[in-house]
């Protein structure tokens, strides 16, 4: 029943340097992934969830291999394994000339419909843009896939003509998942696609993905600030915290029996009330937020974690087996 | 509103929206109306204002001095030397009352013709019923030299504008999207640069070489390319960090897609809003190189060159007061122009003028 992995993220870490002084040498660095693995099985859904800021989006354009091109100096260590027809090869490996052979396999969704999509070009270019790098077809093939997408994420063909600031921010961002399945990809890196959208929307949005992935045979890689929203699209969710992941397991299990004392207060905090937890008491995490830049040592969660010991400034806790298939980074907690 | 006319609603280009914005906001409006017109008629201006005549009927054959020289014998003009004098030649045929016929322009005056034999008094002149602004020191109609002066001015400003901006927008993408040492370097040499004077560069090569317009196009444009570097690098800058971009390389495009096809055109905003008064303050240049004598060389009709003139004999009003009031009302319309644009462009930075 266990299906292969079709990705898998090896230690990833990624540095961006923070530059300062006239001669803007490196005087600081901001560790935004601070060595994540990953497994993405095919057909799957993987959530990936934690608060803003705590590397979500860097791991996703990281196994994109994007990150290099928006800011050059960023030091990216790790390996992102994807399976092809031919075998496997690590994507942080290759230069951007030899990615592009792979471009078409892996796509992403950004976060922002509004940034995401060129506003001086047509839906219908922004769409058949990925069919000109990818594919031999010609202008009216191009037109008529475009047509077919379009209709696929529930838009009208006609709207090709049209420009991303006559769309609200829903349809934009079916445009932007039609942009990301032109090529036929096997996966798709789903960056908070609906966390810019209204609630209503989120949901209708949300169905989408899910009616495309079967028809598509996708495996996605989901990322979200909240639990609820992936909870029940996720075969397996992880959950970070930042820079690093704190607890990984089955969806329903990360849901209803969270081990990790960050995961218990992510999901006390989520506002539609979770039967299952009522009784207990909700947990509110105080302390604020330290950036990446100011990482407290040894577990990252320490200053804001309710059953921190002084030994959890020591060492930076692995994620250990707690329960079947559900891991844990925090040694002073159980899966019973 | 029904699906149905939503559809049916004409699809609008970003530029399109803007252009509505830029209608809607009349001062700029019509300006941009006015001075275009007045652009585009300054090159028409040998058939309403000139000392050509536009077409002569002489013993049953028609000529268009417009379009090509006449030697005075030609008419059989003997009183005067080389080109043929139309306004002296409609008076004789007049006077003979045959079939020979001569038709002027509405001014029949030209910018540099010197009109000493026709002034009953030693020019400067002032102004009358014949020359509606007087005439120059030299006797020639400051009207006509104005108007033609106001063609050369916006045209020589359009194309040093055009060229540094070229230059300009191409060195600061390039810093942009490169980054780096690339951009590092590249702001220090451009630093550098900035600091050589630009008049002294203009008064030693006007004394070495002779001004012409070729080779103020070229000072100017040599010292003005760098002022929009720096804009459209942060352009590039920001644009190339947003998501649309991202997009654009997760899907394979190569840097020339990514410039051409995504960044510039995003990145144009700053080139239009500032162009209009890029024009302006070339325009400006010109005519303070004309009034210090490193301008345009004579007899070029000049505002600038009519400016020194007037201070000069301030007591002739005219002199410099036509210049100032057109080079005012010139200059404040592509500024209103100006204005307009950056509303309508950059809606949010400059929303006071609403
Ligand atoms: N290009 C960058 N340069 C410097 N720091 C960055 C850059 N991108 C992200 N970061 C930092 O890395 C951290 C993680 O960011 P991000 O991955 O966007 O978080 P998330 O998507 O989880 O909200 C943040 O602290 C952010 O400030
Ligand atoms: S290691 Fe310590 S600080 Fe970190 S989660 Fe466990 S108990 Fe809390
Ligand atoms: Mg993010």
């Amino acid at each position: 029943m266990k299906q292969e992995n079709i990705l898998e993220v090896k230690n990833l870490k990624v540095k961006f340097p923070v530059a300062g002084g006239i001669l803007l040498r490196k005087v600081a660095e901001v560790k935004a992934v601070d060595g994540v693995s990953l497994e993405l099985r095919r057909g799957e859904t993987l959530g990936l969830v934690g608060e803003s800021g705590c590397g979500k989006s860097t791991i996703g354009k990281a196994v994109i291999n994007i990150l290099k091109f928006s800011s050059p100096d960023v030091d990216i260590s790790g390996e992102v394994w994807l399976k092809t027809e031919e075998g496997e090869v690590n994507l942080l490996s290759l230069s951007r000339n030899e990615m592009r052979k792979y471009r078409g396999q892996i796509q992403m969704i950004f976060q922002d419909p509004y940034s995401s999509l060129n506003s001086r070009m047509t839906v219908g270019q922004i769409i058949e843009e990925p069919l000109l790098y990818h594919t031999k077809m010609n202008k009216d093939e191009r037109n008529e896939r475009v047509a077919w997408l379009l209709e696929k994420v529930g838009l009208q063909a006609e709207q090709s003509k049209r420009y991303p600031h006559e769309f609200s921010g829903g349809q934009r961002q079916r445009i932007g998942i039609a942009r990301a399945l032109s090529t036929n990809p096997k996966i798709i890196i789903a960056d908070e696609p609906v966390s810019a959208l209204d609630v209503s929307i989120q949901a209708q949005v949300i169905n989408l993905m899910q009616e495309l992935q079967k028809e598509f045979d996708l495996s996605i890689v989901f990322i979200a600030h909240d639990l609820s929203v992936v909870e029940h699209i996720s075969s397996r969710i992880a959950v970070m915290y930042l820079g690093n992941i704190a607890e990984s397991g089955p969806g329903s299990d990360i849901y209803h029996k969270p081990i990790h004392p960050y995961s218990k207060a992510l999901l006390s905090a989520v506002p539609l009330p979770n039967p299952k937890l009522k009784n207990k008491e909700r947990i509110i995490l105080t302390g604020d937020v330290p950036t990446p830049m100011n990482k407290p040592s040894g577990c990252g969660f320490r200053t804001r974690c309710p059953i921190a010991k002084p030994e959890c400034a020591d060492s930076v806790p692995v994620l250990e087996l707690k329960l079947p298939d559900h891991y844990a980074a925090c040694p002073y907690v159980s899966g019973n | 509103m029904s699906d149905k006319s939503k559809e049916e609603k004409v699809s609008t280009t970003l530029f399109q929206k803007r252009w509505k914005k830029f209608k809607s906001l009349k001062r700029g409006y019509y300006s941009f109306i006015i001075v275009v017109i007045f652009y585009i008629f300054s090159f028409l201006l040998p058939f309403f204002v000139g000392r050509d005549a536009l077409i002569v009927k002489y013993e049953g054959e028609y000529y268009f001095p417009v379009f090509k020289f006449y030697l005075a014998e030609t008419f059989r003009q003997k009183e005067v030397q080389g080109e043929a004098n139309y306004r002296m030649l409609k008076e004789q045929f007049k006077q003979q009352d045959n079939d020979n016929w001569v038709l002027m322009p509405v001014y029949p005056y030209g910018p540099n013709e010197n009109l000493l034999d026709e002034l009953t008094e030693i020019p400067p002149t002032h102004p009358n019923n014949v020359h509606f602004f007087g005439t120059d020191d030299r006797g020639r109609d400051v009207l006509a030299r104005l108007l033609y002066g106001f063609n050369i001015g916006i045209s020589f400003s359009l194309i040093v504008t055009i060229l540094s901006y070229t230059i300009g927008v191409s060195i600061g993408s390039m810093l942009g999207f490169f980054g780096g040492k690339v951009d590092i370097f590249g702001q220090r040499l451009i630093e550098i640069w900035s600091t050589l004077p630009f008049l002294y560069v203009m008064i030693i090569l006007s004394s070495i070489l002779n001004p012409n317009f070729l080779l103020l196009t070229f000072v100017l444009t040599l010292f003005g390319w760098m002022g929009m570097t720096y804009y459209v690098r942060g352009e590039f800058y920001r644009e190339k960090a947003r998501d649309y971009v991202s997009a654009a390389v997760s899907m394979g495009a190569g840097n020339s897609k990514i410039i051409f096809k995504h960044i510039l055109p995003n990145a144009l905003t700053p080139v239009i809003t500032f162009l209009p008064f890029a024009i302006v303050a070339n325009i400006f240049s010109l005519v303070a190189l004309d009034y210090l004598g490193f301008g345009l060389p004579p007899p070029t009709p000049s505002w600038g060159q009519l400016m020194s003139q007037g201070m000069q004999n301030i007591e002739k009003w005219w002199l410099i007061g036509t210049p100032l009031i057109a080079m005012f009302l010139t200059l404040l319309s592509i500024t209103f122009i100006g204005e307009a644009i950056r509303e309508a462009f950059d809606p949010k930075v400059y929303s006071r003028l609403r």
